[in-house]
């Protein structure tokens, strides 16, 4: 196949149509970034939640060698611990629970506060020093008294954190940032789609002749159709790259240099959340633009 | 070469059928004029055999191969096999002449090197030697149509079908063009030619199929135009 004619069609389509084209590509890179903070925003809430625990979940920690609590004597056995499940298991109140080990307790800290501290000869804490802990979901926010006053008097139980109602205004505010943001691009998400379809309409009429003489000779349908396809993916990749900057441009100006150091109570989105949120557009981004190509070109490109 | 059997077609929303029944026999090499008043069904059949409509009814073989049964991805192989000229030459205005002859064969892949001995060649065989280089709205009516016949014709098809060709030239112009579709004919082309100009149809001495209503009214060999001139 000669691909000569295909990229110098690629060229002009992309020159002659550049108003629609810049158009396409400004509100893919808003609606894109929209669709990657709510996806930040969600793994947000996640990480926030496997700290302090979702908006279900309570934590009963176990007794620890030395601990605060006088009433336990020592690290708690795994008789203890039986005990522990089967009046957790035997609640009506319990959806569903876990122990959480030392060592993955001793993990969350140095992720929350940063490795560097837990190095070296004389480090903060070490895994030993961790409790272990019982994670409890339960079926109902509200029906939570039955289970917390009974375990809390059993043997090897330290405590129970129920940090439910003060975390209940950030994931709050998480969620509705979440939807808000998209909410908003899926508002964009239909703009961009209505545009895609009025770039080819448009196109297809400019290269009538051509694509009628190519019909008339034989030209197959791809090659008809991939000066379009090219085009959708060519404003594809620059709103998707657009959009992967500004999103790490929030990462950094926003999260890593603002909120980071303030607010170190909750786990924060990393690099690893930013490059989950850009595979998320850069796959949404190719599809938004593939999609009504392909159903249009179809239309109009018929054989 | 071409082969209807029985064939309707009728298209969606119209009662009364655009063909009725139409069975017509045209071997290879063969040169036939398709004659009828407008809407008698000529651009219809012709249509039918470029498979741009599936018939409604009956069978149509072209080159052997049964069209209407075609895969749509195989239909524009079988293009590829047909040469189509039309009245109003439809021509890009904004390539020359050679790059309009060209063009055919760029979008069906063919490689630059056949490209560059089929084009003069084929401008050579329709009589614009040295014209390459013009753009059509350079050209006279008969030489703008001359040079559609050559892109129909460069990638050598079997068929070559012609949708009243003459249509829009005068009549010395148009002896010259029929000469050449002679000549396309005289390779071993099939011709087939729809037509109002009574006087080429007299004058050529060719297969008749006159339509009219949707239906063969009269396949005569060496015929005439219509008994009416």
């Amino acid at each position: 196949m000669q691909l000569r004619y295909v990229f110098s069609e690629l060229g002009q389509g992309l020159r002659r149509n550049l108003t629609m084209h810049v158009a396409v590509v400004l509100t893919l890179f808003v609606s894109l970034t929209l669709v990657g903070l709510g996806v930040l925003l969600n793994q947000q809430a996640d990480k926030a939640a496997s700290y302090w625990g979702s908006q279900l979940q309570i934590t009963v920690w176990l007794c620890k060698e030395k601990d605060d609590n006088p009433a336990c004597t020592g690290e708690v056995t795994d008789a203890q611990k039986q005990a522990i499940e089967k009046v957790t298991k035997d609640n009506p109140e319990v959806a569903d629970y876990h122990f959480e080990s030392k060592e993955q307790a001793f993990e969350k800290v140095k992720e929350l506060l940063g490795p560097d501290k837990f190095q070296g000869p004389n480090p903060a804490a070490t895994a030993a020093d961790m409790p272990q802990s019982l994670w409890i979901t339960l079926k109902d926010p509200d029906q939570y008294k039955g289970i917390t006053s009974a375990v809390v008097g059993l043997d090897g139980v330290s405590g129970i954190r129920d940090a439910r109602q003060t975390l209940k205004p950030l994931y709050g505010s998480i969620n509705a940032l979440q939807w808000g943001a998209l909410g908003t691009a899926a508002f964009l998400v239909i703009a961009a789609l209505l545009l895609v379809a009025n770039t080819i309409r448009l196109a297809a009429f400019a290269r009538r002749r051509e694509i009628g003489i190519m019909r008339l000779v034989g030209a197959s349908t791809v090659y008809i159709a991939l000066p379009f396809l090219l085009e959708a993916l060519v404003t594809a990749l620059i709103g998707v790259t657009l959009a992967a900057g500004g999103l790490g441009a929030f990462m950094y100006f926003g999260v890593h240099q603002r909120i980071e150091g303030k607010l170190n109570f909750i786990p924060w989105v990393g690099g690893s959340e930013y490059v989950v949120a850009v595979i998320a557009i850069a796959i949404l981004g190719p599809i938004l633009t593939l999609l009504p190509t392909l159903v249009l070109t179809r239309k109009y490109l018929k054989v | 070469m071409i082969r209807f059997e029985k064939v309707t077609k009728t298209y969606a929303g119209m009662g009364h059928p655009a063909l009725d029944q139409v069975s017509v026999d045209v071997d290879k090499g063969e040169f036939v004029f398709l004659v009828g008043a407008s809407g008698s069904g000529k651009s219809t059949f012709l249509r039918l055999i470029l498979r741009e409509y599936r018939a409604s009814s009956g069978r149509i073989y072209v080159a052997g191969k049964e069209i209407n049964r075609l895969a749509g991805w195989k239909v524009p192989r079988l293009r590829r096999s047909i040469g189509t000229v039309f009245q109003d030459f439809r021509l890009l205005p904004n390539k020359t002449v050679s790059e309009n002859v060209a063009f055919a064969l760029q979008v069906i892949g063919r490689s630059r090197s056949e490209i560059a001995t089929l084009v003069p060649e084929t401008l050579e065989l329709v009589g614009l030697e040295g014209k390459g280089d013009r753009m059509p709205d350079e050209l006279s009516g008969g030489e703008q149509q001359r040079v559609a016949i050559a892109r129909a014709f460069v990638n050598r098809p079997m068929i070559l079908i012609a949708d009243e060709p003459t249509g829009n030239l005068d009549p010395t112009t148009s002896v010259g063009i029929m000469k050449l579709l002679d000549r396309i004919n005289r390779t071993g082309t099939t011709v087939l030619m729809a037509t109002h100009d009574a006087g080429i149809v007299d004058q050529m001495r060719k297969r008749v199929i006159e339509l009219d209503d949707g239906r063969v009214i009269r396949d005569q060999a060496q015929g005439v135009y219509g008994f009416q001139h």
